[in-house]
Formats: structure tokens, C-alpha cells, sequence
């Protein structure tokens, strides 16, 4: 089983379908949409950890497996749906930058990661890959969150950013400590449902929920 | 008799059409056209005599004929079921992909011919999907053809049985993409429609008739089954024949009907599913397909495979 | 007979025609651009010896005791000197039947003859003196040459193509004192001997010195604007020359110091050379396609080719620093058979546009249309240079955009990460540039030669004289002989790249070229017995299984519309309004509607539309550096105060200060 995992380059695949669903969080308008690539995003998250829990075969790290899915995967969608449908709100209309253009930008990023941290950096096996791509999932959900307008997906590409950080961490040492880890993860779930309480806030006194509304509240 | 496998090209390639025809109309219903309509509309149209628009020169004329014979070339250098022949010595992908556009250039210039908004329009939009097109393909070719080291067709095709890396799976997802655009199907372009605000590819051979439009016709389906043995040859040329054997021939045979027919599935299933895109939203469409080329060559880049 | 002896024939010749253009009178005088004719083909002749390898040390004028011309030549030289003689040939035989359209026939012949010969000699020199000299002629004649119309749009032109191009020689003369003065020799080959030594810093300096200087010349991004004015204001046969062959000097100087003289140099050198090249010819084309006026069309392609041709050059100069030589060889003579087709086609076209503007009076495409009937010999040399500058098979463009690809391919085989992603990159835009270049003449060649004519002008068009047929078959034919027997042109390039970078990159056997790297084949021959044996084949189909067939000749699709007046037809602008809207970001456009009514809003009078792009760096770069210089210089002017008392002092304070300072 885990020769047949490695000649198929299923952890190759999956670090590879990571990227893609963070770059594709760009492409979508539909907050559906959006979250969807998100979901996905966590999933594949928790199924990588699962898949190197199991070729190198500690316990500690089918729990972080299991953690990342119920938190990422299933709990903070869930409010977040909660959430949108409360605030009645499907699209994200014009965002700073054309779709086209964060694209293109996008796939700059990556390139810029690939070239900057092609050498000088030794890590173990097939773990040098995935620390790129988990920079260049950094990076871009940064991008995702300075190029929206609503509250609820510059969230959503915090919450990316996050998954990046963990994948980061995790291809350097096979597992950030539990503790840090849900500490992290319950800052995030806080963030999540203040920013609900927030949104639905904002909405009420400005009939609208967006951001660049905000900036009225300025003496 | 190796030197001959692009008849079958020329031979099929109405077949397969109307087999994605039939296809088509299953999946939305409807009993449709027969899977052979496609040779007697061609049958049919030979014996027609030709109007010929007044105000068109030698150009109208000349096109058919011109699309004709670079559709064909092409197919010459494409290994179709094997690679050991040596009219593959004639080009490369590169030299495939610029006959098309040989082709393309003198339909564009047909549409202008005949003094019409529709030929202008049809031509100005070929045009204009080319261009977002063609860098994509190119690149996804490119990583292709780095993994396997050449740009010739038969080199490619034998170096890999089935390509499988993130690399390819990236490159195989933006060629579908180009393919699409490329053989003028939903959600591109609709290849059932006359009407002018959905018009691509029938706008340019709109003036065409009698024999004229057989042959326009049998080029672009002749394009649209070269276009499906390009994504073989790169992406699955598992069990293409590299000698002459008859046995091995004849496995390669049966293995590129099959993947005909798989592909010719995705085509029809890809059709009934969308919608027409508005014209002004392929440029979205088509950029993330780019960004997928990109991201195939940077991922062979990367890791290497 | 060798290389000298035809080259001082041909030589002669040249002068013969410019002194005989002033002296002979009248009628005469169209007749004597035969004499440019022949002296080119001797220099075909000379070229070609040059190129195969036979260097020769031509006369050697000493000036004074420190100073001395010195012509040297050698493959790069003797391949340059090629293309330029291959391309004066046709157009000096063009030039007999369009000189009749000319005012002043002589100075005309004059200046063209000098025009010529200071190119010759830019690239035959051999030390920096020679190089300078001939350098600065070359751009004083083509000056007079740009504003011979005398009306005021060329006047400007050519006042913006003289400042800009002594910017750049400026660059020139500033690279040349700096290896002047590390070198303390004058000489190329002495120079470059010493060049080792250098340190890398001020090699680094001189290359980013030569990118502009001889930039400018050549066009690239940003340093081109002065390319669509010029160009286009010249006579239509000088804007044949000055695109075809005068950028090229740029290149053959960029060349000749960043790859010979001053050797192998970093990585950052290459890819800096492929980026420009890439942006160039991308923006070059976009331009191009928004443009109406033919001519200016024309020249902003001109910017896109030099793009391309740069591609391959930074390729190779990228390859030569990573030591891949075979690689590197591939790269430069993709890069310079694109110089030889460019030339060519560019040529043609130019020669064609000038046929055009002569018979529908008119420069706009927009007015034209349907002269593909009433012109059929100009139309299909001016369709076979389209064809051929789009790269399509089977003709010459195709095989050095198929070269460029094959090198940028093979890019890939560098070792530094960010050379591996820039070349396939690279690549992409090589592709997305040739995809522009096929709308903008569909475009240019569907707009100006079919359909219905847009003018009474159009209509009454008449086909041109012979001779200028005659000059525009010749580089038709070309093109296609290029297209199809690449082997014979590669072996002449082939030495100057042994020259550059040492080593042979390219096979080639009878039929097909063949290279090693990547194991790919190309038949540009077979193709095209391929292509016309299917043509055959499908007109005998055709005819066999139909029959013989009537042709019945009606009226277009018109929808039931009474007439389809010509008006009715697509413009130039419809054309390329899907691509101004998808690439609105670096047009910029803006548009204008104003309409009047006599009763608002039912009965329309009249309707004004202004539609127009943003020239971006002529509006966000130059001009406001130009409005700083002004102010500068106004601020300047304040010392010129006319006082005499004021001059005085000012000669007092450099004397205290030369006392001071002095020793």
C-alpha cells in the first residue's frame, strides 16, 4: 500500500489540488461558489496529513487529521453558511481587480515562490514541494483578502491563509505541536463567529456589507 | 502502406461527428440526426451546383481548397496508430498547430470576402479566440514536450503510456479547454446555430455552398478528430504501435477508437451540460485556462515529473 | 574575383548613382536607381564570400597620426551586409516606377545612394571611429530622407526621430569611451582580446548602455515611439529600407559589442534581453492592431519583430553564459535568420503599402477595399508577405519563429530556475504575439483588398507600373524560396554563429532540418508538396464525385435589406473592437458620442463618434518628460540674459575657479 501510494505521487497530486482550490477561490464570484473551493481546500487538507499519517505511521498525527476535517472541513463552513444566509447576501460584486487579472496574478505568486525557495533549503523527502506550495497558499490567500471588498471572504482568505501556515508547518516538522495547533484553531473559530456577529451588525447600519463603507466612520 | 494511416483521418472524422451529434441528442432526449448523416450532408452537397457571392474574388474560390489541403497535411504529420513511419520527419507539433492556422488565416479572409457584417463578424471573433487560445496551447505542448524531451509527434507519443503527474493533469485540463474553443463547441461557440449573435465559425463559411461548404465542412470535422489524436498522442498514447506488425497495428487501431469514443463522450457530455458563455466572458474562461498552463509547466518545473 | 573585388564594384556603383542623381537631368534620372541595382548584387556577392568565412581586412584610411578608418569583414558583417543588399536590389527596381510620384528626383537618388552606403558602412567597420562616423551619417541622411515631403507632419516626425536617435547615439558614444578607456584600444578585434579582463561591473555597464543606445535604433519598448512617426512619413521605398534594414543596425551593433566584443557575460544579461524582447513584440503588435493608416500599421510590426528577433538573441546570449554552446548557436541563428526574413517581408510589405497609397490616394484602410480586383498583382505579393510575416508554413517566417520556439524550448535546459521559467514563457508569448499578428492582417490585407471599395478613390484604383511590380515579385518570390530551401540560408548563418558562440547547432540534410537537442524535424519542403498534392487531390475529389457544376454569381447574405452598400460592410475599427475591449487595461480607451436632434430625442440630425486609445508612453512617459526639460531649460534660459556686464562676470568667476582648481 504505501509503495503503490508513492509511485502514484497521490501526496504530489493532493499538494497540487491544494494550490489549484486556493487559486481557484480567486476565479469564483459566487460566495457558493467560494466556500466550496474552501471546503475542498480543508479536505484535501486533512486527507494529505491522513495519507502521510499513514506512510510514516504516527498516531499523533491521525488526531491533527481528524481535527483539521471537523473544524476546517465541516464546523466552520457550516457557521460560515450560517452566516451568508442570514446576511442574505450571494455575490461578491466587483472586486478590486478584474478576475482575469488575480488570476494572472496568482500564477505569478507561485512563480515567484517556485523560484525564490528552489534552493537553499533541505527538507526531508518529498516535503520540499509541499513547503512551496503551502507558501504559495499563503500568499495567495493574503492576496485573496486585500483584493475583496465584503467581510465574509476576506474571512475566508484568512481562513486560507491558514491552511497554509498549518501545511507549511506541518512539511517542516511532520506536525506542529497539538497545543499550538488548537490554539490556533480556536482563535479562528472566535474570529469566525465575531466576524458573523459583526457582518450582520454592519448590515444593519449600513444597509449593505461592504468594507468600503467602513470608511465613512472616519473623524 | 504505414504512410497512409491519415486516410483514416479523412475517412472518420464525418463519423465521429455525427456520432458526437447523436450523442448529443440522446443526452438532451432527443432521438437525433443518424450517426452517418454527416456523409450524406457531404454526398449531397458535392452535387449541388455553387452560388457565389458578386462582390468576392479569387479568394472565396481558393479557400476551401486551401483549408482543405493544410487540414490534411496536418494529418499526415500526426501518428494516428503508429509511430514508425517516416513522414513524421516532416514536422513537429509546431508546424502542426501553424498549418492550422494557415487554414484559419484564409477562412478569416473568405468572411471579409464577401463585403458582409456577418463574415466580418465571424472573422473578427476566430480571430480574437485564436488569440486567447493559442498561448495556452502552446504551453501546455511545451510542458509536454519538455517532460518527453522533443517536439515530434511520434517522439512524444512514444515515450509515456499514460501521462500521469500533476504536470500532465494540468496541461491535459487546459488542451481540453483549447479544444473546445478550437473545434467551436459549447460553451465557446454553438455549432448548430445560424443565428448571427452566436456565430463563430458558421459566420465565416456562411456564403459557402454546393461543394464549397462539403469541403469547409469536412475540414472542420477532419481539425476537430486531429485535435482528439493530438490529446491521445500526448496525453494517452498507451498502445499505439511502434512497428508494423499486424497485430500490434491492429490493437492500436481498436485502442484509438476507443479513446475516439471516450473522448467524443466528454465532448457531448461538456455540450449538454453548459451554455453558450457570452463572447465577452471567454476571456475568463480562457485565462483560467491559461493559468492552468502556467501552473503545469511551474509544477514540471518543481518536482520534476 | 573575391569578396574585395565586389564589394569595391559594388561600392562604386553606389556612388556613381548618388553623385549621377545630381548631376544628370530630368527624364534620366528614374532610370539610374538601376545603378544602386547592380552595385547591390555585387554586394550579394561579396556578402555571401564574407559569410562563408573568408575574413578580409579592407583599406585602412589613417586620418591623423592617432586616428584611422578601418573597415573590417567578417561573417556577422558579411551576413548583415547580405540582407541589406538582398532587400536594396528589389527596391531599388521599385524605386524606378515610384520615383515618377516624387518631386525631387534628385536629391532623391542622391540621398538614397548615401542612405545606403552609410549603412554598408556601419556594419563593414572595423574600429570605434569608423563606426561612429558612419553611425551618425546614417542617421543625418535618413533624417533629410524622413522629412522629404517638407509638410509639417513629417517635419515633426523627423524632429522627434533626430532628437530620440541622438539620444541613443549618445549611449553609443558614452559604451565606446568607457571600453576606450579601460581598453586603450580602438580597434573591435583588439578590443575584444582585452575584453577579458574587464571586470564585470563595467561590462554590465556598457551592456545596459548598448540595450538603449542601440535600442533606440532598433525600437523596442519603451525607446520606440519615434518609429511609427518616422517611418510612416517617409517615401514609401526609403520606409521599405528603413524598416527593413536600418533597425537592423541596431541589432548588428548590439551584437557586435554585448555578444563579440565584449565576449560571454551573466546569466542576467539573456533573460533581461527575452524579457524585452517579449514585451516588445506583444505591445508592438497590440498597437499595430489598432492602428488604420497602413504605414503606421507597418511600423509598429516592425517594433514586434525586433521583439522576436530579440527573443532568440537573449536566448543565445543566456545559453553562451551556461556554457550550452550548441544550444547557444540554435538561439542566434534563429535570431538572425529572423533579421534576414524580416527584411524580406517587411519589405514587401512596405513596397505594397506604397503601391496602394500611390493608386487609392489615401493611407486610411478605412477607405479602401476591393482592390484586390482592380490590383491583382500587388494584392497577392502584399497577401504573400502577410502570409508570410503571420509565419505560417510554407513560408520564411515560419521557419525562424520555428527556430525561436525550438531555442526557447531548449531553455529549459538551463540550470538557473528563473531561466527555466522565463524561456517556455517565453514561448507562450512568442505565441500569443503570433495569434495578434494573424488578426491584424487579416485585418490589414480583408479591410484594404476585399469587399467592396469605401471610397471613390478606392474604386477608380488603377494597378501600378511594371518595375514596381517587378521589385515587389522579386521579394515575394523570396520569401516563399526562404520558406522552402532553409538549409542553403542556415549554412551562411551558420558561420557567423560559429563565429559568436563556436559550435554548429543545426543539421541539416537535403530536405529537412534536423536538431539534435530535441530531436526535432522540419520539412519545410515536403509540407508544401504535402499542402499542394491535397489540393489537388481534393479539387479532383470534388470534381469527380460531383461533377461538373454551375457557378451562379448573386448578391451577399444581406438579410433582405434592399442594397448592401459598402458602408454596411465591417470596418477596420469593428474588426478589432473585440480586442481593444479584452485588453482595455493597456489601451485605455475612450470614446466620445455627441448627438444632435431636431426634435429630441426622435429625429436624429447627426451623429459625431470619437473613438480613440491612449497612446500610453508617448502620454505617461515622454510627454511629461519633455514638459520637465522645457521648464528646465526655461529656468536655463534666465543665465542668457543678453546683459554684457552679466557675460563678463561669468567669465571672471571661471577664472577664479580655473585658478583654483586648476592644477
Amino acid at each position: 500500500m504505501k509503495s503503490w501510494i508513492q509511485v502514484f505521487s497521490i501526496i504530489d497530486f493532493i499538494s497540487v489540488g491544494i494550490l489549484l482550490t486556493a487559486i481557484a477561490m480567486n476565479a469564483f464570484r459566487r460566495l457558493e461558489s467560494y466556500l466550496r473551493a474552501y471546503i475542498l481546500n480543508s479536505w484535501l487538507l486533512s486527507l494529505l496529513i491522513a495519507i502521510v499519517a499513514f506512510m510514516i505511521g504516527e498516531t499523533h498525527l491521525y488526531i491533527a487529521s481528524v481535527t483539521t476535517l471537523l473544524s476546517k472541513g465541516i464546523i466552520i463552513p457550516l457557521l460560515l453558511k450560517k452566516i451568508v444566509r442570514q446576511m442574505a447576501i450571494t455575490y461578491d460584486d466587483e472586486p478590486y481587480i478584474s478576475t482575469a487579472l488575480s488570476l494572472t496574478i496568482s500564477g505569478i505568486l507561485v512563480a515567484v515562490v517556485y523560484t525564490s525557495l528552489s534552493e537553499g533549503i533541505f527538507v526531508i523527502g518529498f516535503s520540499k514541494h509541499v513547503l512551496q506550495i503551502s507558501i504559495a497558499v499563503i500568499l495567495i490567500g493574503l492576496f485573496i483578502m486585500i483584493t475583496r471588498k465584503k467581510a465574509i471572504t476576506q474571512v475566508i482568505g484568512l481562513l486560507c491563509m491558514e491552511n497554509g501556515l498549518f501545511l507549511a508547518g506541518f512539511s517542516l516538522t511532520f506536525g506542529m505541536p497539538i497545543i499550538i495547533e488548537l490554539g490556533v484553531l480556536f482563535d479562528m473559530l472566535m474570529g469566525v463567529i465575531i466576524l458573523g456577529i459583526f457582518s450582520i451588525q454592519i448590515k444593519r447600519a449600513f444597509a449593505s456589507a461592504d468594507l468600503d463603507k467602513l470608511t465613512i466612520l472616519k473623524g | 502502406m504505414e504512410y497512409l494511416q491519415f486516410i483514416i483521418i479523412i475517412l472518420f472524422s464525418p463519423l465521429i461527428q455525427g456520432f458526437i451529434r447523436k450523442l448529443k441528442a440522446n443526452m438532451q432526449g432527443r432521438v437525433g440526426p443518424g450517426v452517418f448523416q454527416p456523409y450524406y450532408d457531404l454526398v449531397r452537397l458535392l452535387h449541388k451546383d455553387m452560388v457565389v457571392s458578386g462582390i468576392t474574388s479569387w479568394i472565396f474560390k481558393a479557400t476551401p481548397y486551401i483549408v482543405f489541403a493544410s487540414t490534411a497535411a496536418a494529418a499526415i504529420i500526426v501518428p494516428v496508430i503508429t509511430t514508425s513511419y517516416r513522414f513524421g520527419m516532416m514536422g513537429d507539433v509546431i508546424a502542426l498547430i501553424y498549418l492550422f492556422g494557415l487554414g484559419r488565416f484564409f477562412m478569416a479572409l473568405s468572411g471579409l470576402d464577401a463585403g458582409t457584417a456577418f463574415g466580418g463578424e465571424g472573422s473578427s471573433r476566430e480571430m480574437t479566440v485564436t488569440i486567447l487560445v493559442e498561448p495556452m496551447m502552446m504551453l501546455s505542448i511545451f510542458t509536454a514536450a519538455i517532460s518527453a524531451g522533443s517536439t515530434n509527434m511520434a517522439r512524444i507519443a512514444e515515450t509515456q503510456s499514460i501521462a500521469y503527474s500533476p504536470s500532465h493533469i494540468l496541461a491535459l485540463s487546459a488542451f481540453m479547454v483549447a479544444i473546445i474553443a478550437e473545434t467551436g463547441r459549447i460553451p465557446v461557440d454553438n455549432p448548430d446555430t445560424h443565428l448571427e449573435l452566436t456565430m463563430i465559425h458558421e459566420g465565416m463559411v456562411l456564403e459557402y455552398s454546393g461543394r464549397y461548404l462539403a469541403l469547409m465542412e469536412w475540414s472542420h470535422y477532419m481539425k476537430q478528430m486531429l485535435l482528439f489524436t493530438i490529446v491521445t498522442d500526448i496525453f494517452f498514447p498507451l498502445g499505439i504501435s511502434t512497428t508494423l506488425g499486424i497485430s500490434s497495428l491492429g490493437i492500436s487501431a481498436a485502442l484509438y477508437f476507443i479513446k475516439m469514443f471516450c473522448i467524443s463522450v466528454f465532448m457531448a457530455l461538456v455540450e449538454s451540460t453548459r451554455s453558450k458563455m457570452r463572447f465577452f466572458q471567454l476571456p475568463s474562461l480562457l485565462g483560467g485556462a491559461f493559468v492552468l498552463a502556467v501552473l503545469s509547466l511551474l509544477t514540471y518545473i518543481m518536482m520534476g515529473k | 574575383m573575391d569578396a574585395e573585388y565586389f564589394l569595391n564594384t559594388g561600392i562604386l556603383f553606389f556612388l556613381f548613382g548618388a553623385v549621377g542623381s545630381l548631376i544628370i537631368p530630368g527624364k534620366a534620372k528614374e532610370y539610374l536607381f538601376v545603378l544602386p541595382a547592380i552595385g547591390a548584387l555585387n554586394l550579394i556577392i561579396s556578402g555571401l564570400y564574407l559569410s562563408s568565412g573568408m575574413e578580409m581586412r579592407i583599406v585602412s584610411v589613417p586620418i591623423s597620426s592617432a586616428l584611422e578608418f578601418v573597415f573590417r569583414g567578417d561573417p556577422l558583417s558579411g551576413f548583415f551586409v547580405t540582407v541589406i543588399s538582398i532587400l536594396v536590389l528589389p527596391v531599388s527596381i521599385y524605386s524606378i516606377g515610384y520615383i515618377k510620384t516624387i518631386g525631387n528626383k534628385g536629391s532623391m537618388g542622391f540621398l538614397y545612394n548615401l542612405f545606403i552606403l552609410s549603412m554598408y558602412s556601419v556594419i563593414l567597420s572595423g574600429n570605434i571611429i569608423t563606426f561612429l562616423i558612419s553611425w551618425e551619417t546614417m542617421s543625418v541622411v535618413s533624417y533629410f530622407l524622413v522629412t522629404f515631403d517638407r509638410d509639417e507632419k513629417s517635419t515633426r516626425a523627423g524632429l522627434q526621430y533626430a532628437v530620440m536617435t541622438h539620444i541613443g547615439t549618445a549611449f553609443i558614444i558614452a559604451l565606446f569611451l568607457i571600453l576606450y578607456k579601460n581598453t586603450g584600444q580602438m580597434d573591435f578585434s583588439s578590443i575584444k582580446t582585452l575584453a577579458t579582463k574587464l571586470s564585470v561591473d563595467i561590462k554590465s555597464i556598457v551592456f545596459i548602455f548598448s540595450v538603449i543606445g542601440f535600442g533606440m535604433k532598433a525600437g523596442i519598448i519603451p525607446l520606440h515611439t519615434w518609429l511609427p512617426k518616422a517611418h510612416p512619413s517617409a517615401p514609401s521605398n526609403i520606409s521599405a529600407l528603413m524598416s527593413g534594414v536600418m533597425i537592423k543596425t541596431g541589432i548588428y551593433g548590439f551584437v557586435r559589442v554585448s555578444m563579440d566584443v565584449m565576449g560571454q557575460g551573466p546569466d542576467w544579461w539573456g533573460i533581461t534581453i527575452i524579457i524585452i524582447g517579449a514585451v516588445s513584440s506583444i505591445l508592438g503588435v497590440l498597437y499595430a492592431l489598432m492602428e488604420h493608416d497602413m504605414k503606421r500599421l507597418l511600423a509598429y510590426h516592425s517594433v514586434e519583430n525586433i521583439g522576436i528577433i530579440l527573443l532568440g538573441i537573449g536566448a543565445s546570449m543566456m545559453f553562451r553564459s551556461n556554457g550550452l554552446y550548441s544550444l547557444a548557436s540554435i538561439a542566434l541563428i534563429a535570431g538572425l535568420y529572423h533579421v534576414l526574413n524580416h527584411a524580406v517581408f517587411k519589405g514587401l510589405l512596405f513596397l505594397g503599402a506604397g503601391s496602394v497609397m500611390h493608386a487609392a490616394h489615401t493611407k486610411n484602410m478605412e477607405d479602401m477595399g476591393g482592390l484586390i480586383k482592380t490590383m491583382p498583382f500587388t494584392a497577392i505579393t502584399f497577401l504573400i508577405g502577410s502570409v508570410s510575416i503571420c509565419a505560417f508554413p510554407p513560408f520564411n517566417g515560419f521557419i525562424s519563429e520555428w527556430l525561436t520556439y525550438q531555442s526557447l524550448i531548449l531553455g529549459f535546459k538551463s540550470s538557473s530556475m528563473t531561466s527555466k521559467i522565463i524561456s517556455p514563457m517565453g514561448g507562450a508569448a512568442l505565441a500569443l504575439t503570433g495569434a495578434l499578428a494573424a488578426a491584424c492582417f487579416v485585418k490589414a490585407f480583408g479591410i484594404a483588398f476585399l469587399g467592396m471599395p469605401r471610397s471613390r478613390h478606392a474604386g477608380n484604383a488603377k494597378e501600378s507600373p511594371l518595375s514596381m511590380i517587378i521589385g515587389m515579385i522579386m521579394l515575394a518570390v523570396l520569401c516563399l524560396v526562404f520558406g522552402i530551401f532553409p538549409n542553403a540560408t542556415i549554412t551562411m548563418i551558420s558561420s557567423s554563429a560559429v563565429q559568436l558562440t563556436g559550435s554548429q547547432g543545426i543539421v541539416t540534410g537535403n530536405w529537412f532540418l534536423y536538431i539534435n537537442d530535441t530531436l526535432a524535424n522540419l520539412s519545410p519542403v515536403s509540407i508544401l508538396i504535402t499542402v499542394l498534392v491535397m489540393f489537388a487531390a481534393s479539387v479532383l475529389f470534388v470534381l469527380g464525385v460531383g461533377g461538373k457544376r454551375k457557378t451562379i454569381y448573386g448578391a451577399s447574405w444581406d438579410c433582405g435589406i434592399p442594397s448592401l452598400t459598402p458602408r454596411m460592410q465591417y470596418t477596420a475599427t469593428a474588426f478589432t473592437k473585440p480586442i481593444r475591449l479584452i485588453f482595455k487595461r493597456i489601451y485605455l480607451p475612450r470614446r466620445e458620442l455627441r448627438i444632435s436632434y431636431h426634435v429630441k430625442p426622435f429625429f436624429v440630425k447627426a451623429i459625431k463618434y470619437t473613438g480613440e486609445i491612449t497612446p500610453f508612453f508617448e502620454k505617461y512617459i515622454y510627454e511629461p518628460v519633455t514638459i520637465s526639460i522645457f521648464k528646465v531649460a526655461r529656468k536655463v534660459r534666465l543665465l542668457q540674459s543678453g546683459s554684457l556686464h552679466l557675460y563678463l562676470l561669468y567669465i571672471l568667476v571661471t577664472l577664479i575657479l580655473l585658478l583654483m582648481f586648476g592644477h
